[in-house]
């Protein structure tokens, strides 16, 4: 109270300007940093916000391209359609198929990686730059190279399986219906280790050294500092790289549109594929649109279930 | 007294700017009045032997021509796009596979009222007309032409002691075998059943010579018919690679353009090949069988006969050319001077059979010295004439054809891989074809 009362009427003007002034700037702050950010904000609105409200639109119509007099509201109809398809579930029990192979191989390939790039030898710098190289290559000329190793004509997996004397005579690879999904999972895995191995390599450096000694104090051995120390400090890393690829492998297109179109038979008919043959092939827009949002959903899903078991273990 | 006029900022602006509507206006005015040019788009073939094409008809014409061209790959998209877009075209170069599409969109015109196109009919093969022809109403004027062909290596025949190619399906079969024996070729017989845009052709060539019919007359399915339909040629493909082992399983991964490497490789005695890859398989620069590809008769099956599939692009019209009757004149004039003659003679039909080996659907082309003598180089002028003269139109080609041909040529792979009978595949196939007849 002696405080308040020894202040002057005139410190308490000063007092309340400063604020007033301070408001007041505070204010154009505002306004100033909203204006910066507004042509960045229409921008982010007019090419990512827009479209995918108006895709959403779209899969509630009959939207043929072909058909273009004829558009009727149909509500969930296309969802309805897509989800009582029996097709599209043999193609979500491929997808599944397809990304388990492909991200379970990633990630197991990406952790032996980043243990042996986590240790000291001579020519680590450039085995950890060669690493880079499938990840570097385009994802068509990745397609491309891999249709060429895979032909059963004039292949250079037959040439060099022959060579070696492991096969008699040619062997059919994508044209067998049993192997395409694996093939095809082979040639995506050739080019996302590199990644999972840089994110893994990433998050065991982070590890303490004092882990390791503590361990050893207690006895561990490798395998058991491994799975007792490296692997559970690696879970925040392991979740980005299982996230990550899980949503890549899901969403897939350019390998199964440059080596199988879809085929041998419907071998390779997965949700992505079937997207695409849907949309860009029938013209059939609304359907399209609806199958898009089930796989943005599922992949949304998923990501939440992958994000919840892994950071609960951590 | 005389009022003083003042320039206020206002009255500056305001004038300035009507001053520049004005000059907008009448720029625009007399751009159009200029030159109010035709649209003529095509997809990327052939595109100086157009552009030179078109500069000739300029002169001649005065008319002016707009030319854009998109890749073939993705020229359906595109062009749908541009349709629904409104974007302007007049005349475009269009695949026989889309016409009921696009006709019944509304994007095409008939131009059955314009006798200057009409009149050619007379001259080109009658698959050719069928094939710009929709519910009765022609579509355009012949742009190129061209039908699966029967290639054999003549040279591989000789080596296996064999004389003359095959004429039947079974003979076929035994002369492929025979080279198996002699070790000439691991797979004799070439089939590229790929999903890809030529799968079609190469199912409708073996079923039309096996005497069968995807649909019939009134568009019903009958590819699933034992007697009539596609039953005998498939067990024919399947019976070549599961039983025979003449045709490899690699089959269903092989498309045109890897089969066409393949044959030229000389790794093949028989394959089906479109005609005017002929000219590529007996360049010494591009194939290493050179001079021993040879066309023989689509072999015939048991109530068969040589028939093969022909193919069609056509130039076709659009409504926004039709609308006018001036734009509609020059649009005709600009679709004779490339599908029909151009000063008297079937200038562009010769350039890119001399330029890049296009088939013309002219018949008379064929008595053409020049040009027999051009074919007379790679090919049989005889064979070749008296095959597309028993060409006939993919009976598939509806509005709903895409969205079939997808399901049916999985339906085959499937059989050729022995995942599915081939009554099976084909009960498929002619179920999907009765459910998109139904809906559409």
């Amino acid at each position: 109270m002696v405080e308040i009362a020894s202040v002057s009427p005139m410190s308490t003007i000063a007092a309340t300007a400063r604020r007033h002034k301070a408001a007041v700037r505070s204010s154009y702050d505002e306004r100033s940093a909203l204006l910066f950010v507004l042509p960045f904000a229409i921008v982010l609105f007019a090419v990512a916000v827009f479209p995918i409200l108006y895709s959403f639109y779209i899969s509630l119509y009959s939207l043929r391209l072909t058909r273009p007099n004829r558009v009727p509201f149909v509500g969930f109809g296309n969802y309805v359609t897509v989800l009582s398809d029996p097709q599209f579930w043999e193609a979500v029990q491929r997808t599944v198929v397809f990304s388990v192979m492909a991200v379970a191989a990633t990630a197991i390939i990406g952790l032996l990686i980043a243990l042996l790039l986590n240790e000291e030898f001579p020519g680590r710098r450039v085995l950890s730059a060669l690493l880079l190289i499938p990840w570097a290559i385009p994802s068509v000329a990745n397609g491309l190279m891999w249709k060429w190793i895979y032909d059963s004509n004039y292949g250079a997996l037959n040439g060099a399986l022959l060579q070696l004397g492991f096969i008699n005579s040619y062997m059919v690879w994508l044209g067998d219906a049993n192997k395409t999904l694996a093939l095809i999972a082979n040639a995506f895995v050739w080019k996302e280790v590199p990644l999972a191995a840089i994110l893994l390599l990433v998050g065991m450096k982070t590890i303490p050294a004092d882990l390791y000694s503590a361990a050893k104090v207690d006895g561990a051995d490798a395998v058991r500092r491994f799975f007792h120390v490296t692997l559970p400090a690696l879970g925040p890393s392991f979740a980005l790289v299982m996230i990550y690829e899980t949503m890549m492998a899901i969403r897939h297109f350019d390998l199964f549109f440059l080596l199988t179109e879809g085929g041998p038979g419907d071998a390779s008919h997965v949700v992505a594929w079937r997207i695409y043959v849907e949309t860009f092939r029938n013209l059939s827009f609304g359907t399209g649109a609806a199958m898009s949002y089930i796989l943005a959903l599922a992949t949304l899903a998923l990501a939440y279930i992958v994000i919840r078991m892994l950071t609960r273990r951590v | 007294m005389a009022r003083r006029s003042t320039m206020t900022r206002r009255n500056f602006l305001k004038n300035t700017a009507m001053g520049a509507a004005a000059l907008g206006i009448a720029g625009r005015t007399e751009r159009a009045l200029a030159a109010d040019p035709l649209y003529f788009t095509t997809w990327s073939a052939a595109v100086d032997q157009v552009k030179s094409h078109l500069a000739a008809f300029e002169q001649k014409t005065g008319v002016k021509v707009e030319y854009a061209n998109s890749p073939w790959a993705q020229y359906r998209e595109t062009l749908v796009t541009k349709f629904v877009g409104k974007a302007p075209i007049d005349t475009l170069w269009v695949s026989d596979s889309w016409l009921p599409e696009w006709a019944e969109a509304g994007w095409l015109v008939p131009v059955d009222q314009y006798k200057t196109l009409t009149g050619y009919n007379s001259d080109v093969d009658q698959f050719c007309v069928d094939s710009m022809t929709h519910d009765g109403k022609q579509y355009g004027i012949t742009y190129y032409t061209d039908f699966m062909g029967f290639i054999y290596n003549g040279a591989m025949l000789e080596k296996a002691g064999i004389k003359a190619p095959p004429q039947t399906w079974d003979e076929v079969v035994e002369q492929a075998k025979i080279v198996k024996d002699k070790g000439l070729s691991q797979a004799p017989m070439l089939l590229a059943l790929a999903q890809e845009a030529w799968l079609i052709e190469f199912l409708a060539a073996m079923i039309y010579s096996q005497g069968g019919r995807f649909t019939d007359d009134k568009g019903m399915a009958v590819m699933q018919d034992g007697k009539d339909g596609a039953v005998k040629a498939l067990r024919w493909v399947v019976d070549a690679v599961q039983k025979h082992k003449i045709i490899s399983p690699s089959c269903v991964e092989t498309g045109e353009l890897a089969a066409l490497k393949s044959f030229s490789s000389g790794e093949h005695a028989f394959g089906l090949i479109p005609k005017y890859r002929l000219r590529t398989l007996n360049d010494p620069a591009q194939s290493k069988i050179a001079g021993n590809a040879k066309i023989a008769l689509m072999p015939k099956g048991e109530n068969g006969s040589h028939a093969t599939v022909g193919w069609m692009r056509f130039y076709g019209m659009t409504p926004r050319a039709q609308a006018d009757p001036t734009r509609a004149a020059n649009t005709v004039k600009l679709m004779e001077w490339f599908g029909g003659r151009a000063d008297g003679d079937y200038t562009f039909q010769k350039l890119l059979f001399k330029d890049i080996g296009a088939g013309f659907g002219v018949k008379s082309l064929f008595k053409d010295p020049e040009m027999r003598k051009l074919y007379a180089a790679y090919g049989d002028v005889e064979i070749i004439g008296q095959q597309q003269g028993l060409a006939r139109k993919k009976d598939v080609i509806t509005p709903w054809f895409g969205e079939w041909n997808d399901v049916n040529g999985s339906a085959w792979q499937q059989a050729v891989l022995g995942k599915v009978t081939p009554e099976q595949a084909l009960k498929t196939s002619a179920d999907k074809w009765n459910t998109l007849k139904k809906q559409s």
